[in-house]
């Protein structure tokens, strides 16, 4: 039997609008659920995703994408990948698994409640099947990282993370629940599609996929490639959803669902790609730095998509593209410092031929973090590694969860954003977080941050081995310097001031 | 005598931190405990200075022997910790 081209069938099959009459469209389509914002059912039937497919053509498509992934993995099982790889390598996949794969299954539930609430039928549509792109990608990087958890226990955390208190798992709950989780189906694919996929997934999974390459992990590149491929499609859901909102006089409103979720997105990608491009990759195989590789995706692409739609820049727009300098930078010092406190084993990166990279990269860095690295050299190399742990806790941002922290050195601008309400003081990173505090305070309010939880007594004994115990790492998990501080070597009957070329 | 947790942005260095004083501490007191989360680990230590404390964003130092008590610090509030000639 002959079938019908798609394009001829398409549009009537997906127009399952229809008129309740058992219950009200209100409460078929509840608007704290939808987040239609008042815009009426027959004005969004006008939304046209702008890549359409049929269950037939997704179902042939991603059993090819799965056959692809797996062969790839079931090849090279015997390429010792695991033996051979830099640790600063291994280190980017922990991290990666440990912060995405739950993620994903988070992000599963958002595509349903867009595929049942979303107003549009076209948007239902695509949601189905972003519902089952997620759930693939949380299969597969769940399954992926698991042959290595005989080997090394901290894999096991691609699964463990977000089940735990650690303090980066605290940051990505906080931020993946804000984004889409407590979010509406019209906010979601603002919120999680539009400006979380379309603008920033690309640092992670297009970055690294070339990084990963270079650095011969073909199962990795192939899976992270594989998933991109599905972001890139479902990414499209949000798009023609702000056409509807600004056509029907809501800019303002998706204008601060926009701003908001772009700042939230940069912290993470900020924590979660930039060590890993600047410092974790082997020298050898960095492509771009993350600053150029933000300036291309952000600046140069993103930034059209946004004026392309009628939509303005976000406000802070000039600030965040300032950070592209540095808040990575102060992650990475960070999480390196508080490294006990993490899954993975923070790569220092700061070979001397790392740190003229970063100088010509980034100028000044040698004035500013390699200030604070310098003294972390030092002491390794006067045998004192326990001045490079920390008896304290960072001071965490009461929006993004992260430490608070800036540029140290001859640029010293760290700085507290404080704001008092309801009789409770609250800490910011910058005017951004702050700014988003905000706008819905009541949302907000009640989180206790790591550092609150100390206070009030919730984490027992109150010093590291009590945070430790807190955040669930165990022995064999608890993070360590990637290299065992063979790194420092480089340094030993090197004057200072021949360390920097 | 209570416990006053304050938060340190140490001159030169790159994070805020949780620093737990006594509400009795002088201020030279409540210094030497911030500096000893930031001096000889990530800040490079200044033979010869004193490290004075103000308020975030204030011109002004607290006198230094003055009790934590004594002044309306509140807890949980952000001090600098500025390098100064002795």
């Amino acid at each position: 039997m002959a079938l019908l081209e798609r394009a001829e069938w398409y549009d009537i099959a997906r127009a399952t609008n229809w008129t309740p009459t058992y219950v009200t469209d209100s409460e078929l389509f509840p608007d704290v659920m939808s987040g239609a914002q008042g815009v009426s059912a027959e004005k969004w039937e006008v939304y046209d995703e702008p890549y359409k497919t049929s269950y037939p053509e997704y179902v042939r498509v991603q059993r090819e994408k799965d056959a692809g992934a797996y062969s790839v993995k079931a090849a090279l099982e015997r390429s010792r990948m695991f033996e051979n790889a830099d640790p600063g390598w291994l280190s980017i996949l922990k991290s990666h698994y440990g912060a995405i794969a739950l993620g994903e299954y988070a992000a599963m539930s958002a595509e349903a409640r867009m595929a049942r609430f979303g107003r549009a039928p076209g948007m239902r549509n695509m949601a189905t099947f972003g519902m089952l792109d997620e759930n693939r990608h949380a299969q597969l990087q769940l399954y992926f990282p698991h042959e290595h958890c005989p080997k090394d226990r901290q894999f096991d955390w691609a699964h463990k993370a977000y089940h735990s208190n650690e303090w980066g798992a605290i940051a990505a709950r906080h931020a993946f629940d804000d984004l889409f989780l407590a979010r509406s189906a019209t906010d979601i694919a603002v919120m999680l599609t539009f400006a979380f996929e379309t603008g920033f997934t690309n640092m992670q999974f297009l970055g690294l996929a070339a990084d990963a390459a270079e650095t011969g992990d073909f199962t990795f590149s192939s899976l992270i490639s594989s998933i991109q491929t599905d972001e890139s499609r479902h990414a499209q859901i949000g798009g023609p959803a702000l056409q509807v909102l600004i056509t029907n006089g809501r800019k303002a409103e998706a204008q601060k669902l926009v701003d908001m979720a772009i700042a939230r997105a940069w912290r993470i990608f900020s924590l979660l790609t930039g060590p890993a491009m600047d410092y974790y990759t082997p020298l050898e195989h960095r492509k771009q730095s993350f600053k150029e590789f933000m300036q291309e995706w952000i600046v140069g692409q993103f930034e059209r998509s946004l004026i392309d739609l009628g939509l303005d820049l976000p406000w802070y727009w000039d600030k965040m593209i300032a950070e592209f300098e540095y808040q990575h930078h102060a992650y990475h010092l960070g999480v390196w410092f508080w490294r006990p406190t993490v899954w993975w084993n923070p790569a220092a990166g700061m070979t001397p031929d790392c740190r003229d990279w970063l100088e010509e990269k980034y100028p000044g860095w040698n004035d500013t973090f390699g200030k604070c690295w310098d003294v972390i050299i030092d002491n390794l190399l006067a045998g004192k590694p326990e001045l490079t742990l920390p008896e304290t806790l960072p001071i965490v941002c009461n929006m993004n969860q992260l430490p608070i922290c800036a540029i140290p050195g001859k640029g010293w601008n760290v700085q507290d954003y404080p704001l008092d309400y309801n009789g409770r003081s609250y800490h910011f990173n910058s005017e951004i977080d702050r700014w988003i505090f905000q706008q819905d305070p009541v949302r907000y309010r009640d989180h206790m941050t790591v550092v609150d939880r100390f206070l009030a007594g919730q984490i027992q004994p109150a010093n590291l081995a009590g945070a430790l115990l807190y955040m669930d790492l165990a022995p064999g998990e608890i993070g360590s310097d990637a290299h065992q501080y063979a790194w420092v070597e480089a340094y030993r009957n090197t004057p200072r001031n021949k360390r920097i070329a | 005598m209570a416990m006053f947790p304050v938060i340190s942005n140490f001159q030169y260095d790159f994070v805020l931190q949780l620093v737990p004083v006594d509400s009795e501490n002088s201020i030279d007191e409540v210094a030497a405990a911030a500096a000893y989360h930031s001096v000889g680990r990530r800040v490079a230590p200044q033979p010869g200075k004193v490290v004075r404390v103000r308020r975030q964003g204030a011109v002004e130092f607290f006198p230094r022997t003055a009790r934590l008590s004594e002044t309306d610090i509140k807890p949980m509030e952000t001090l600098e910790f500025i390098f100064c000639d002795a």
